[in-house]
This record gives C-alpha cells, sequence and structure tokens, in this order.
C-alpha cells in the first residue's frame, strides 16, 4: 500500500511537471519557426565559416538531415572536438534571424568509440 | 582468419538454441541428462565465443586492416594495449563482449549453483541460452565484426581522447555489471518457472549480483575519472542520458540488493524482489540500447545502426516474459509473514528501496521526456542538470540519513527508548560535525551542511555498529581487540562490508557535495606575466612553451602557484594538436592537496596565436574523495563477496529444511 501510494503520487507529479510544461524544447533549425524569442535546445551539424572573435564564435548549424540553416552566435566555452561536420547541441534564443547561445551550452557530441559507420553519414 | 570466427558465432548460436530448446525440454519433462547436455552447451558457447573473440584480438594485434571491423577503429601506429581495447571500441566487438561475458558468467554460475536447486537450474538455462541466442542472433547476422574487404594503407584510427588509461577498463567493467544482471535475473525466471519461489535463488546468485553491481559501480567512477582529467570541463558527471543508462540499472540492483535480505530474513517481499531484478537487467538492456539507437540526444555520438529496433523487441520480450511468470506465480510468491511495525529494520529496508526506486525511475523518465513529450505533445522537448539535481536532492538526502538509521535499528519492531539510546552517539557525531562546520563557513550552503550533518550521522552509526560488535566478541572470548574485530568481520562478510560500502557512500557524498557546491569558479584572460587569483590560490601566468612530441604538437601555458605567500611550484595546462587525425584535447593540470583532498583544476579553454590565454580556474575542495570512495567501495564489494565456509554450510542447513517463516 505504502509504495503503490508513493509510486501514484510520483507519478502524477511527474506528469504534472512534464506533460504541463516542463523541459526545453529541443528543436533542429528548420524547426525554429515560431519559436522567435523562447528559450530551446538547438541541435544541428555544424557548417562553415566558423568566425572566432575572442570568445564569441559565429558558424551556421543545419539539420542532421536536411538543408535548412540557422547562422549562430555564441560566447563561452567551445569543446575541442567542434568543428564544421561535428554535431552539436546547445541552449538559447532565435532573436533577429540569429539563434544567439548562452554561454557555456554548446556540447559537441563526443566521437565516442562507438564511432558512426562512414555509411551512416555519421561525422 | 574471418572465416574461424564466423563459423564459431555460427557454432555459438546453434549452442545457444539448443541450450534454450533442450534445456526447456528437459526441464519440463524432468529428463537430468538431457539437462546435463543443455547445461554443457552453454559451457560450449562459451568456448566457441571465446574461439571468435580470439580471432578479433588476433586481427587487432596484427593490425590486419582487411578487417573492416579492425580498419575502422585502430591505426597502424596506435599502441598494442589500446589496439586490443578497440575490442569493445565498436558496435560489432562489444556484442561479442557482451555474449562472451554472458555465455562465461551463465556458465560458471550454473555450474556453481547448485544451492538454487537442480529443478531451478534446469530451468535457468534454458533462460540464459534464451539472452545469448538473441545476442549470437546479433553478431551472426546483424552487425558481425567478422565483414572482410581490401585492406586499405591505413586504419581509422582511435580518438585521441579515447586513447587513456580509464577507458581501457571503463568499458569492459560496465559491460561485466550490465551482463552480470543477467545472471540473478535468469535463476529468478527458473524458480518461478520450477515453482520454487523460495529464497534459494537469491542465495545461489548473491555473489554474481554483488559482482555485477560492484563492477557497474566502479565502471562508472572510471569513467567519471576519465572525464574529470581527460574530457576537461571541470567536472565528472554531466546527466547524459548515456551516464544515466548506467546509473539506473545500478540504483535498480541496490534496491534490490538490500530488500533481498528481507525476504531472506522475514520472506517477505518476494514479488518486490522478482520486479526489482527484472527492472534492474531490463535496464541493463535499456542502456545498451539507449547507446545504440541515438533516439536521444547525448554528448556521446554512438552509432545509429538497425539494432535499435532488435533492442527494443527484445526488451519488451523480458519485460512480458517476466510479468507472465510473476503473475502466474503470484499465489506462490505471497509472503507468509507482515511488517508488523513501521519502525523496524524490515521498514527502513522498505523505505531505502522506495527511495532508490523512486530515483531510478525519476532518471528513466528525464531520459525518455524526449520521446514522450514528442508523442503526446508532437514537440521534442529536454530536461536539464537542474531535473535531475532536485531529485537527487530529494531522494539522496533521506537515503542517506536512512544509511545511518538501518543499522541501528532492531527487526521486527523497535521501541521509542531503544531508538534513543542506539541512536544517542550518531546523533551527538551529527551536532558535533554541524557546529563545527558552521563555525567554519559551511553555512553558505544549507543543502551541503545538511548533507555532511548527515554524513557524520552515518559515519557514526558504522563506527558504533563497528564497536559494538567487536566488544561483543571481545565478550565472547577473543583474545585481543584485533581478534575480536577480524573476527566479527570474517564472521559476517556481508553485513560488514555492506558498512564498508556504506562508508565510501559517504566519501562519495562527502566529495561531491565539496566539489559542486562549495567550489570557487573563476575565468579570466591573462597575457604573459599576468596574475589571476582562485580561492585561496594565486596564479602567475609565466609563459606558453610550444613543443613538437611523436604524434601531437603540445602547447602548454606555464602557470607559478602559491597560497598565502607560500610557493606551491608551477603547472602546465593546454592543448595537444594531432595532426593525423585533426584533432585537438585539453590538456588540463590538476594540483592535487593530498592533505586537504583539494584540487586547483585548470583549463586553458582558449589559446590565441599572440600567446594571450584564457584560463577557467577551479578550485574543488575534497573531490579527491570521489576517488577514495571507489576504492573504499572495491574493499567493502570484496569482503561481501569473499566465499565464507561457515556461512555455505548455515545456507546448505537451511536449504535441507524449509524456511522458518514457512513453519511458523
Amino acid at each position: 500500500m505504502i509504495a503503490l501510494s508513493v509510486a501514484a503520487l510520483l507519478a502524477v507529479f511527474l506528469l504534472y511537471t512534464s506533460i504541463a510544461g516542463g523541459g526545453t524544447a529541443s528543436l533542429q533549425p528548420s524547426q525554429l519557426g515560431g519559436h522567435f524569442g523562447n528559450q530551446v535546445q538547438l541541435a544541428g551539424r555544424v557548417v562553415g565559416p566558423v568566425q572566432r572573435e575572442a570568445r564569441t564564435l559565429r558558424f551556421g548549424l543545419r539539420d542532421v538531415k536536411g538543408t535548412a540553416i540557422v547562422r549562430v552566435t555564441y560566447t563561452g566555452s567551445v569543446s575541442d572536438q567542434f568543428r564544421p561536420g561535428r554535431d552539436v547541441y546547445l541552449r538559447g534564443r532565435l532573436m533577429h534571424g540569429v539563434f544567439v547561445g548562452e554561454k557555456d551550452s554548446l556540447v559537441t557530441k563526443c566521437p565516442s568509440k562507438y564511432v558512426a559507420k562512414p555509411s551512416s553519414g555519421g561525422a | 582468419m574471418p572465416e574461424l570466427g564466423r563459423s564459431a558465432l555460427v557454432v555459438a548460436l546453434g549452442l545457444a538454441v539448443y541450450a534454450t530448446f533442450a534445456g526447456a525440454l528437459a526441464a519440463r519433462r524432468r529428463k537430468r541428462r538431457l539437462a546435463v547436455s543443455a547445461q554443457n552447451a552453454l559451457l560450449a558457447a562459451f568456448a566457441a565465443t571465446a574461439v571468435a573473440a580470439a580471432v578479433l584480438v588476433a586481427a587487432l594485434v596484427r593490425r590486419d586492416l582487411s578487417f573492416v571491423y579492425v580498419a575502422q577503429h585502430i591505426s597502424r601506429e596506435l599502441p598494442l594495449r589500446y589496439a586490443i581495447t578497440a575490442f569493445w571500441g565498436g558496435q560489432e566487438g562489444s556484442l561479442l563482449l557482451w555474449l562472451l561475458v554472458l555465455t562465461g558468467l551463465g556458465a560458471a554460475a550454473v555450474a556453481f549453483g547448485r544451492r538454487a536447486g537442480p529443478d531451478v537450474i534446469a530451468w535457468t538455462v534454458p533462460v540464459l541460452g534464451g539472452v545469448a541466442t538473441f545476442f549470437a542472433l546479433l553478431v551472426v547476422a546483424i552487425e558481425s565484426p567478422f565483414a572482410t574487404q581490401a585492406a586499405p594503407p591505413e586504419g581509422a584510427g582511435m580518438t585521441p581522447s579515447l586513447q587513456n588509461p580509464y577507458m581501457i577498463a571503463h568499458p569492459p567493467m560496465l559491460y561485466l555489471g550490465y551482463v552480470g544482471l543477467a545472471i540473478p535475473w535468469a535463476f529468478a525466471m527458473g524458480a518461478l518457472l520450477a515453482r520454487r519461489a523460495d529464497e534459494r535463488w537469491i542465495v545461489a546468485t548473491r555473489r554474481w549480483t554483488l559482482l555485477a553491481w560492484a563492477f557497474l559501480g566502479v565502471g562508472q567512477l572510471l569513467g567519471a575519472k576519465w572525464a574529470y582529467e581527460e574530457v576537461g570541463w571541470g567536472g565528472y558527471y554531466a546527466w547524459d542520458p548515456v551516464e544515466n543508462a548506467a546509473l539506473m540499472p545500478w540504483l535498480a540492483a541496490t534496491a534490490y540488493l538490500h530488500s533481498v535480505m528481507i525476504q531472506e530474513k522475514r520472506g517477505m517481499l518476494r514479488v518486490w524482489n522478482v520486479v526489482l531484478v527484472t527492472l534492474a537487467f531490463g535496464l541493463s538492456l535499456f542502456g545498451t540500447f539507449l547507446t545504440r539507437s541515438g533516439v536521444v540526444n547525448s554528448i556521446h555520438a554512438f552509432a545509429q545502426g538497425p539494432i535499435g529496433v532488435w533492442f527494443v523487441g527484445f526488451i519488451a520480450l523480458v519485460v512480458a516474459f517476466s510479468l507472465y511468470l510473476l503473475f502466474t506465480r503470484l499465489p506462490l510468491l505471497r509472503s507468509r509473514t507482515r511488517l508488523e511495525s513501521l519502525v523496524s529494520r524490515e521498514a527502513t529496508f522498505l523505505y531505502n528501496n522506495l527511495l532508490l526506486v523512486a530515483f531510478c525511475l525519476t532518471i528513466l523518465w528525464g531520459v525518455l521526456f524526449p520521446i514522450l513529450s514528442e508523442a503526446v505533445r508532437g514537440e521534442t522537448r529536454t530536461i536539464g542538470p537542474g531535473y535531475y539535481s532536485f531529485f537527487l536532492k530529494s531522494f539522496g538526502l533521506p537515503l542517506l540519513l536512512l544509511m545511518g538509521i538501518g543499522p541501528l535499528i532492531a527487526w521486527r519492531r523497535a521501541s521509542v527508548k531503544a531508538l534513543g539510546r542506539t541512536f544517542l552517539w550518531p546523533l551527538a557525531a551529527a551536532v558535533a560535525a554541524g557546529v563545527v562546520l558552521l563555525a567554519l563557513g559551511a553555512g553558505s550552503s544549507p543543502l551541503g551542511l545538511s548533507a555532511y550533518t548527515f554524513c557524520a550521522f552515518v559515519l557514526g552509526s558504522i563506527a558504533l555498529e563497528f564497536a559494538r560488535g567487536t566488544r561483543a566478541r571481545r565478550a565472547l572470548g577473543a583474545s585481543s581487540w584485533r581478534g575480536a574485530f577480524a573476527q566479527l568481520v570474517a564472521h559476517n562478510r556481508r553485513r560488514y562490508g555492506g558498512y564498508v560500502v556504506h562508508a565510501a557512500v559517504v566519501l562519495l557524498v562527502i566529495g561531491v557535495v565539496g566539489s559542486s557546491l562549495f567550489q570557487t569558479v573563476r575565468e579570466q584572460s591573462l597575457r604573459p606575466g599576468e596574475t589571476m587569483t582562485a580561492g585561496d590560490y594565486t596564479l602567475v601566468y609565466r609563459k606558453l612553451e610550444r613543443r613538437q612530441a611523436a604524434n601531437a604538437e603540445q602547447e602548454r601555458a606555464v602557470l607559478g602557484v602559491s597560497r598565502g605567500g607560500r610557493d606551491l611550484g608551477t603547472i602546465r595546462s593546454g592543448k595537444n594538436l594531432y595532426p593525423v587525425e585533426q584533432q585537438a584535447s585539453n590538456e588540463v593540470a590538476i594540483r592535487s592537496d593530498p592533505l586537504t583532498g583539494e584540487d586547483l583544476f585548470v583549463i586553458a579553454d582558449q589559446i590565441d596565436t599572440d600567446g594571450t590565454v584564457y584560463f577557467k580556474v577551479f578550485v574543488k575542495p575534497l573531490v579527491n574523495l570521489v576517488w577514495v570512495a571507489g576504492l573504499v567501495f572495491v574493499l567493502g564489494a570484496l569482503v561481501a563477496m569473499w566465499p565464507d565456509p561457515r556461512e555455505a554450510r548455515r545456507l546448505a542447513t537451511r536449504a535441507a529444511r524449509p524456511p522458518a517463516h514457512a513453519r511458523a
């Protein structure tokens, strides 16, 4: 009985926090329309040129399986793995057609030991 | 050579299929010789898989690039030790390792698991055979490590950051943990199929479960240490889905290891234990699926092969099979005893289980959240570290407290008067620690202060348990205090090994809290000759060194470090640039203080051509206790696992008669 009660309470809480608006939208560049100014997580593949000015990076991000591209401005830590062709994700907002990343939110997917096969188009 | 590998895997598949069907037939019709034959088939499947594994290792050692797998994962110049670790460096090899460990552990557990009873063993063999069939099918038909090609002049090589000693041990340890959880699950299913719901299957698999759980725990800590030193972002755990994939089955297995004690002592929680062992094994399969399916965003870019669908199907089959057996055997699993009081040791174990499972499920919810939100709202949404941290605090602090309360409370029922007496010293330790920490300024983080006060309470309770036990042994005639202590541990290894593991968890908490809630972070751009401070440390950026190493160009910022006017020497932080791999890696500087456990952690985040460096500096108090906790954890797990002839005799006697609660 105790276990069931706790489990039920937990389930209700989790459903509430999640379905009722928890979390951050995770989008690809082609899905950014309609999210102007909202905080989202943007995932995609880096396309060059990558411009660096002091701690600020400017680069393009396109859908991993698509052609839509958005320009990104980002300030903060950058993984050594970051470069054109790598899959990344970062938090931020779309402002005046440019995606402005939050400081230190850029994550470059680690080319783990389980690297994608060339045929699957992995980086 | 590749033909030998392929043939060996086909033989292993055939033997696994035979172990499944012949084993089921033998168990159903009680044909002893056929059951032995199925058991031998499992052992032979291990031998065949070992042959295939040897072929792959030989190809890696010889750098035989005509193997597609070898060419994709190593280069000719890669040091031998890393060439061998490429065995589990790719999808096909890691699946082969799964099969090798599964058949090996399975055959050994069946051979040494006689305590479970012949009928349970007879049914366990086909269950293990079924799991082995799935993995053998994957490496034979879907992801073969023995595909060949015309040998290219050079292989793809291995990512530099993975050429690290921690990464030699981290993946296989996780595999041993994941696969090891198949053993208690298979025995549980075997017991249900044999309609034997007593505790024998638990006793027979206790050490295997501990082994899998210990490997899973150590594997995660090694991964954290690698991330801390090699990835170099200043942390060691990021609540990434792939990291969570290993944490979830470990939490479920931790709950299971506690709840089986209630079943052994009181005959309670039988249904719950079957649910937990299924959850632990199901989550280990889910973890393997998660790392290979690409269904959620992860910092780890794993291959997105066709096996994700196979894993989903297999997980569904495992869950459906377990639930079917659970529901059809419910009358057998009903407990004959009930919880007598909410203030008793079994009640604290129950609370511990609820918190562990709740935490495990909240993590699972967070991992699945992007998929579920997509299904419900039509939009993928992700959950950040804040979600996990909230639940870590909400469930972790009560769990910590229970770790101190549990050992002090009596079984069945505890009186308030007795509680007051037993809690006196641990409570005094907690209050004293709180006062001292407040005086030292730890009040800046109420959460950290609470955690440390709870830690003191738990350590007090562990010390009290050891002291009481040693005193009792001395009173029983031990010749010396040291002898009494040794006797105490030797006579109840699981209990006192468990306390050592609890102490390891306390050290882990102290390290995590210190290095996260009380850390100092400073960022600053410096030119040579300029200075910055972080905490009590003063850093002077002296110069930038450039050096050509064998396979990399090294850039190092040389920093002079002092604290309180005392010179502490120099440290070097920078980057390695690998021209062949076209990659760079952060080479952080870590200065550890062995007396305080504190680290000064320096990242040269950005190095400009004019020698200006953007430094990110962390001062991480007590962080080294996280790694010390790993050593203490291993010690505790070894004590708990160590064979005890007295215990074996006790269990054999108990197995020969019905359990006490059944006779009552």
